[in-house]
C-alpha cells in the first residue's frame, strides 16, 4: 500500500516537501460542485479548525480536473497562523474496466501513501459524488481527528429508507456483531483517520496486504481491533450511484468478498467480543426528504424464486438443510406474504462467511450466488417497510442489528468447528 | 501300412500330451500367481480402505474441489474407487507374473508395448480431469450468471455449457487412446453440434424475455433520467 502508488517523479517532489500535517484526498472534483478548486475549498474548510502556532501544511490529493502524471505543486503558503499552507497531487487515471469501488480503493491507496510519506497527523478522503459534498464534510471528517484525538471518524448520511441496503442488511451490522462497534457505515466511502491509525494500517504485514485490494474494508476493523479511538458524524444527504442491476452480483461479490477476507483475518480477535457499544457522534442528523418512491418487489421475488431453484445444489454446499428447508417454504409464499425472518438471513450471511473462509467451492460463484438471496431481503424488507416511518425503519435497523449479536454464537461454533457444528 | 498310421499317431499323440504336460507348470503357475495377487490385493484394498475411511477421504475429495470423482466412483465413494484401483493393478501385475512362466519373451513384449502406449494413456487421463473440472466451473458459472440475469432456462444452458466441455475432453481423450478413429470424430461433430444448436434456440428463445426488459429498462431510464434511483445499495 506504500510507496508503489506513486510515482518516481512525485515521490521526489514529496521528498522536497518533506512533511505535511494533513493528507485530504478528493476523488471527484468536489470543486466544480462549489464553482471553486479543491485546494481552496480544503482550505476555506480547514479555516475553521483550532489552529495551531503554525498554519497548518495540508497535501490535497484529488485530480482537480486534471488526472495524470503532474508532480505534486504547492501554493503559496498561507500568510498568517489562520490560512493553511496547501499543496497539491494529482490522483491517477482510473484504469479502463476500473469499478467504482476499485477506483476509490485506489484512491485511498494514493492518500494513505502519500500521507505516510509526509508523516501526516491526520488524513481525510471524500469519495462520495461531487453533487453533494460541502467543505463542511472535510470540516467534519478532519475536525475530530485534529481537535478531538480520534483516530477514525466513520460517515453518518441522511438516507431514506431503500438507500444503503447492503449497509442496513450485512455490513453495518455484521461489523457491529464482530467487533462491537455500533457504525452506520462501516465501509465509509468517506473517512478521516489519525496518523497514528494510517501507520497502522501502512505497517501491516505483507500477509495481511492481500485485503488492499479494497483499502476500505479493513478501516473499521483495524480502528476496532486495535484499539483506536472511533467516533462518527453526521454528513448529510449523500447521493447515490443509480443501481446498476445487471453488476449487483458483481458488486456483491467485491464488497463482501473483502469483508469476508477482513473477518478471516481478525478472527483471533472478534470471537471472543459480544454485545456492542453506540459510539460519540459529532454534528445533527438532518431529516430525510420525504420518500414516495415505491420499489417493485415482483422482480427481486422471482429471482428468488429462480435462485432457490436452480442454486440449491450450490447453497447446499455451504447452508444446511434447515435453512435451504426454509428457503424453499418462503420460495412458495404468495407476494403479499413474503418475509424473509431475521435470524434465517443472519444465519446465512454467517453461513456465506464460512463458506467463504473454507473455500467449498470458488469464492467468485458463492459471493454471487447470494444474489438472489440479497434480492429476496429487499423484498422482504421493501414490503414490511412499505408505509413506514423514519422511527419504524430505524427500529427495523436496530431489529436486525440484534438479531446478528444474537447469533454470533451461531457464526463462532460454526467457525471453530465447521465439520462437528452443523445444524 | 497300418503300422506306419499307429507309429505316426503315436508320436503325435505323444508329441501332444508332453507340449500339454509341459504347459502344466505354466498353468499352474499363472492361477498360483493370480491366487497370490487376489489375496495380496484383498488384504491391500481392505487396509487402504480402512486408512482412507478414518483419513475422511471422501469428504476431503469433495472439498478440496473434486466433487466430479464421487459422481464417477462406484457407489459414489471416491475411496471405494481408489481401493478398485489400486487392487486391479496388483491383479494385473500378478497376471504378468503368471504369463511369464510360460514364455519368458511374451510378457516384455507386451510390458515394452504397453509403455509405449502409456503417454497416451496419461494424457486422456489429464485431458479428462481438467476437462471435467472445467465442464463443472463453467456449469457453475453460467447457472449463477443466468440466474442473476433472472433467465428461466439457467438450468438448461449450464447442463448445456458442461456438456459441450464434457463432450469435447472426452472426445479428444480417445483421440489420445487411437480407439475409434473416423466414427468418434463424426460423432463428435453430430453431437457438439446438436448441444450448440439446442443451446442457440434456447438463448434465442429465452433472449426474447431478456431484451424486452433491456429494453423496458432503457425507455423508463430516458423517462426518468432526473428522478432519484429509488433503491441504493451503499
Amino acid at each position: 500500500m506504500e510507496l508503489d502508488a506513486i510515482s518516481q517523479p512525485e515521490l521526489e517532489q514529496l521528498e522536497r516537501i518533506a512533511n505535511a500535517d494533513l493528507a485530504i484526498g478528493i476523488l471527484d472534483g468536489v470543486c466544480q460542485a462549489e464553482g471553486s478548486n479543491a485546494l481552496a475549498v480544503t482550505r476555506e474548510a480547514l479555516m475553521e479548525l483550532s489552529q495551531p502556532r503554525a498554519p497548518l501544511r495540508v497535501m490535497v490529493v484529488c485530480n482537480n480536473g486534471t488526472h495524470g502524471p503532474t508532480s505534486p505543486e504547492s501554493e503559496v503558503p498561507g500568510d498568517n497562523h489562520t490560512t493553511p499552507a496547501v499543496s497539491f497531487c494529482s490522483l491517477p487515471l482510473p484504469g479502463p474496466g476500473e469499478t467504482p469501488q476499485q477506483t476509490i480503493s485506489n484512491v485511498y491507496r494514493r492518500v494513505f501513501a502519500v500521507g505516510g510519506k509526509l508523516g501526516v497527523r491526520a488524513c481525510a478522503v471524500i469519495a462520495s459524488r461531487p453533487q453533494t459534498v460541502t467543505r463542511g464534510w472535510i470540516h467534519r471528517l478532519v475536525h475530530p481527528v485534529v481537535d478531538l484525538g480520534f483516530d477514525l471518524v466513520t460517515p453518518c448520511y441522511t438516507r431514506n429508507k431503500m438507500e444503503g441496503l447492503l449497509n442496513r442488511s450485512i455490513l453495518s451490522p455484521l461489523h457491529r456483531a464482530l467487533y462491537g462497534q455500533q457504525v452506520q457505515n462501516p465501509m465509509g466511502p468517506d473517512f478521516g483517520l489519525s496518523g497514528k491509525l494510517l501507520q497502522q494500517v501502512l505497517g501491516q504485514d505483507p500477509v495481511r496486504r492481500r485485503v488492499e485490494r479494497n483499502a476500505l474494508a479493513l478501516l473499521a476493523s483495524a480502528a476496532a481491533c486495535g484499539g483506536f479511538q472511533v467516533c462518527e458524524s453526521h454528513l448529510g444527504v449523500r447521493t447515490q450511484r443509480p443501481t446498476d442491476w445487471e453488476n449487483l452480483s458483481s458488486l456483491l461479490a467485491e464488497i463482501l468478498g473483502s469483508t469476508f477476507l477482513e473477518m478471516e483475518e481478525r478472527a483471533v480477535h472478534w470471537q471472543s467480543i459480544r454485545g456492542s457499544k453506540p459510539l460519540p457522534g459529532f454534528g445533527l442528523p438532518d431529516a430525510p426528504s420525504p420518500d414516495a418512491s415505491t420499489v417493485d418487489v415482483h422482480g427481486m421475488i422471482e429471482s428468488f424464486q429462480l435462485g432457490t431453484q436452480n442454486l440449491q445444489d450450490i447453497w447446499s454446499l455451504v447452508l444446511p438443510p434447515t435453512t435451504l428447508l426454509e428457503l424453499r417454504r418462503l420460495a412458495r409464499l404468495p407476494q403479499d406474504q413474503f418475509r424473509l425472518p431475521d435470524p434465517l438471513w443472519v444465519r446465512i450471511v454467517y453461513d456465506f462467511a464460512l463458506g467463504h473462509r473454507l473455500r467449498t467451492i470458488s469464492r467468485d460463484h458463492l459471493l454471487r450466488s447470494l444474489t438472489p438471496l440479497y434480492l429476496g431481503w429487499i423484498a422482504s424488507y421493501s414490503l414490511e417497510m412499505q408505509t413506514a416511518g423514519l422511527a419504524e425503519v430505524d427500529s427495523r435497523t436496530e431489529r436486525l442489528s440484534k438479531a446478528y449479536e444474537d447469533n454470533k454464537s451461531y457464526l463462532v461454533s460454526r467457525w471453530r468447528w465447521p465439520d462437528r457444528f452443523n445444524p | 501300412m497300418w503300422d506306419e498310421v499307429e507309429q505316426a499317431l503315436n508320436q503325435s499323440m505323444t508329441r501332444m500330451l508332453s507340449q500339454i504336460a509341459s504347459l502344466l507348470p505354466g498353468i499352474l503357475a499363472l492361477m498360483t500367481a493370480l491366487l497370490v495377487s487376489a489375496v495380496v490385493a484383498w488384504a491391500l484394498s481392505a487396509i487402504l480402505r480402512r486408512s482412507l475411511t478414518r483419513f475422511d477421504f471422501d469428504r476431503r475429495v469433495a472439498q478440496g474441489g473434486f466433487p466430479a470423482l464421487a459422481e464417477w466412483s462406484p457407489s459414489s465413494s471416491p475411496t471405494i474407487l481408489v481401493t478398485r484401483a489400486i487392487a486391479a493393478i496388483v491383479m494385473f501385475i500378478g497376471f504378468l507374473i503368471g504369463i511369464s512362466a510360460f514364455d519368458g519373451t511374451l510378457p516384455s513384449q507386451f510390458v515394452i508395448r504397453l509403455f509405449a502406449y502409456l503417454p497416451n494413456v496419461m494424457a486422456a487421463i489429464v485431458v479428462l480431469v481438467v476437462g471435467s473440472i472445467g465442464a463443472r466451473f463453467l456449469a457453475r458459472s453460467v447457472l449463477i450468471g443466468a440466474v442473476n440475469m433472472n433467465l428461466q432456462y439457467a438450468r438448461l444452458l449450464s447442463v448445456g455449457a458442461k456438456w459441450l466441455v464434457t463432450v469435447l475432453a472426452v472426445t479428444i481423450a480417445i483421440e489420445q487412446l487411437g480407439i475409434g478413429g473416423g466414427i468418434i470424430r463424426l460423432a463428435f461433430g453430430i453431437l457438439f453440434g446438436g448441444i450448440v444448436l439446442a443451446l442457440a434456440l434456447a438463448v434465442g428463445l429465452g433472449s426474447k424475455e431478456l431484451v424486452s426488459r433491456s429494453l423496458e429498462r432503457e425507455t423508463s431510464k430516458a423517462s426518468a433520467s432526473n428522478m432519484r434511483e429509488p433503491v441504493g445499495h451503499l
